[in-house]
């Protein structure tokens, strides 16, 4: 389960701090999914962010546990390691690094970091064939450097690819529908799906209904200024493409 | 010591005095003692002297007294290569040696142009000799590509060593040298030219200790249609220069002057270049890549001279990129371009700064620790240096490698 309680974070230092997370609590239970949406600038990303360690923001108070584990104090790898997975809204491209090269170094790093062995070329090499198949990724941009070139949509579809491959106990997805085009949402959203089971939880950050229709989610949260506002059943997101935020916000004040 | 050799440096240090005595005890020659002048106008060079504020000799060198450490490890050794040995009490060269390649060591100085610029390869020409080769000519013809391997190391107060290249109309010299250090004071003065559609395929791979001095001079002449592809990979020493002096002489000749270096605490890496378009249509290609951490330095001079007429369609590129690792890391750079014609392509970059902090994140977040993310960052950053090493690619990436997984 992932438990995060009255969590607040600022971004920037000194006189220009500025507080993004204000007092936000959330409870994804072991084998849900749970839906994030919320306006442009409610502070989405910068909770992702901060589960996931990024330099840049200090939590001035609040916790957040994956599993009883408490992430704030772990590295960034660390987390990792301990299951915590970032699809990111926006990929960052790694020059002169092949994906394939990328991932097993990553795989190999948290089995290390986990007590387990590492997984040989010929298991990581056909695990990664079957993946790029589902996905329908060209087994050729594995080769290319991480994301370097790659189109919006194509990030998005190897965030997707690394998951699979990583097989994470938690996973924050970060506006991974943004970019794709009908097809490749649908693909995705199979890859996503094929990753649910009862010893995973996920948080699925969405703009989108439409995303949603194909990850069904158990609860859908509503996040603005820093804290959510709104928790509610998958009809929350139907409600908001209708009414739009103004509407439930104004209720939730 | 006589007045006049002990007036030959002004003010020396306890260093010089014993540079001048080793000098005056090899075999007297007019060429040696024209060399040795050359030296001896600047003495040990240092923050004083153009082209030497970053890397001081001087202060560097306090005394010639042998360093306690073990030679490092020779990564580019490979059975069946022809291996030439230079070390501060002898040199060794195999009896069978590849055709086309001809070995005359010589006893008798030879004259060194341009030795005022280069003051540490005049030194290291003109103590060159005694139980080494004063000059070792290598003579390299044309027929089938010639591999030699060059290893300079091993314990003492001075290595020096002085070797001149012929290559021969169409020949093809793939060399690879190791600079090993284990002297206090380690000086190479490495000469090429290069006939007609002579090509050179040099990699130079230096490491040192923090209590040692090292300077690899090389100067090279090309003719028309000759091509060079040099690689360095310099882990620096308590200071390293490594020094490539190139003239296009005839037309259409083409020269690709890439190095990398890795500094660590205590350790200085210089690479230096002076490149004269002397002829037209010549093309220089010049990628330089350095990651320094906290304690060392790094130092970039490139300098592309480009006369009126002569060098007309010059094609020159020059590129710098520093990664400061850690804070307290230096990088010194200085590019210049003398342009003096006017039909020239010239391109240059030049930066330094520290990994992309949304990188790092990226990969960490994957699961990748710190230090190998920043290794793994840092090998894809340098890694275009090393691409014109050919067949020794592999393994400047590997040593590259194991010190950023371990060092950094
Ligand atoms: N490093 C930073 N410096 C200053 N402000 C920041 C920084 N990072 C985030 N912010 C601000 O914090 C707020 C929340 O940003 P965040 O990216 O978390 O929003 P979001 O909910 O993900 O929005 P979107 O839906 O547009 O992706 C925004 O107002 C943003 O400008
Ligand atoms: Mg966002």
């Amino acid at each position: 389960m992932l438990k995060i309680e009255n969590l607040s974070a600022t971004v920037g230092e000194g006189e220009d701090a500025k507080t993004i997370l204000n007092g936000l609590s959330l409870a994804v239970p072991t084998g849900e999914v749970h839906a994030i949406m919320g306006p442009n600038g409610a502070g989405k990303s910068t909770l992702s962010y901060v589960l996931t360690g990024r330099e840049g923001y200090a939590v001035t108070g609040g916790t957040a546990t994956l599993n009883g584990a408490d992430m704030l104090a772990l590295e960034p790898e660390a987390r990792a390691a301990a299951g915590l997975f970032l699809s990111f809204q926006y990929p960052v491209e790694i020059p002169g690094v092949p994906v394939m090269t990328f991932v097993r170094t990553a795989m190999n790093a948290q089995r290390k970091a986990r007590g387990e062995a590492e997984i040989s070329a010929p298991d990581f090499i056909k695990k990664s064939r079957e993946i790029a198949k589902v996905l329908s990724l060209d087994p050729e941009m594995l080769k290319r450097p991480v994301n370097v070139g790659f189109s919006g949509g194509e990030k998005k579809r190897l965030e997707i690819y690394q998951m699979m491959m990583l097989e994470p106990r938690f996973m924050v997805l970060d506006e991974t529908d943004s970019g794709l085009d009908i097809d490749a949402l649908r693909t995705v959203a199979e890859g996503v799906n094929a990753l649910r089971a009862p010893s995973r939880g996920m948080l699925v950050i969405t703009h989108y209904q439409r995303l949603l229709d194909y990850i069904k989610p158990d609860k859908v949260h509503v996040l603005a200024k820093g804290r959510i506002i709104k928790t509610g059943g998958p009809d929350l997101a139907h409600r908001l493409e209708a009414e739009g935020y103004d509407g439930v916000l104004a209720e939730a004040v | 010591m006589s007045t006049a050799l002990k007036d030959m440096i002004r003010n020396p240090t306890v260093a010089e005095l014993e540079l001048v005595a080793r000098y005056a005890a090899l075999k007297a020659d007019a060429r040696r003692e024209r060399l040795f002048e050359a030296f001896a106008q600047t003495g040990l060079p240092g923050r004083r002297i153009e082209g030497w504020r970053w890397t001081d000799f001087k202060a560097a060198l306090t005394s010639l007294d042998a360093p306690k450490v073990a030679t490092a490890r020779d990564p580019l050794a490979r059975d069946g290569v022809a291996t030439l040995r230079f070390t501060p009490s002898g040199y060794a060269a195999p009896k069978a040696l590849p055709a086309g390649l001809k070995l005359l060591a010589k006893d008798d100085v030879q004259a060194m142009g341009g030795a005022e610029d280069a003051p540490l390869g005049a030194l290291a020409a003109a103590l060159s000799g005694g139980r080494t080769p004063a000059t070792l000519l290598v003579d390299v013809s044309a027929g089938v590509p010639v591999h030699l391997h060059m290893v300079f190391e091993g314990p003492g107060a001075i290595n020096a060593a002085r070797v001149v290249f012929l290559l021969r109309p169409g020949a093809e010299l793939h060399l690879s040298e190791s600079h090993l250090g284990g002297a206090a004071l380690s000086a190479s003065l490495i000469e090429f030219t290069l006939n007609k559609d002579a090509r050179l395929n040099r990699t130079v791979y230096q490491i040192g200790g923090a209590g040692e001095a090292q300077a690899i001079t090389a100067l090279i002449e090309q003719d028309a249609g000759a091509e060079s592809v040099q690689t360095v990979l310099a882990f620096g020493a308590k200071v390293a220069r490594i020094e490539t002096r190139l003239v296009h002489r005839e037309s259409g000749s083409k020269a690709t002057l890439n190095a990398a270096y890795l500094a660590g605490a205590g350790l200085q890496a210089d690479i230096t270049t002076h490149v004269r378009h002397g002829a037209p249509s010549c093309i220089t290609g010049q990628v330089t890549k350095g990651a320094v951490l906290d304690g060392g330095r790094g130092v970039f001079q490139g300098k592309f001279h480009v006369p009126r007429t002569a060098g007309q369609q010059t094609d020159a590129s020059m590129q710098h990129k520093a990664l400061l690792l850690e804070e307290g890391a230096e990088v010194f750079a200085k590019p210049e371009l003398e342009i003096l014609a006017d039909d020239v392509q010239c391109a240059h970059g030049n930066t330094s700064g520290a990994l992309d902090a949304a990188q790092l994140f990226y990969l960490r977040q994957r699961g990748i620790p710190l230090v190998q993310a920043r290794a793994l960052l840092t090998e894809a950053f340098i890694a275009e240096a090393l691409e014109g090493a050919g067949a020794l690619e592999e393994a400047l990436r590997a040593e590259a490698s194991a010190w950023l997984n371990h060092a950094a």
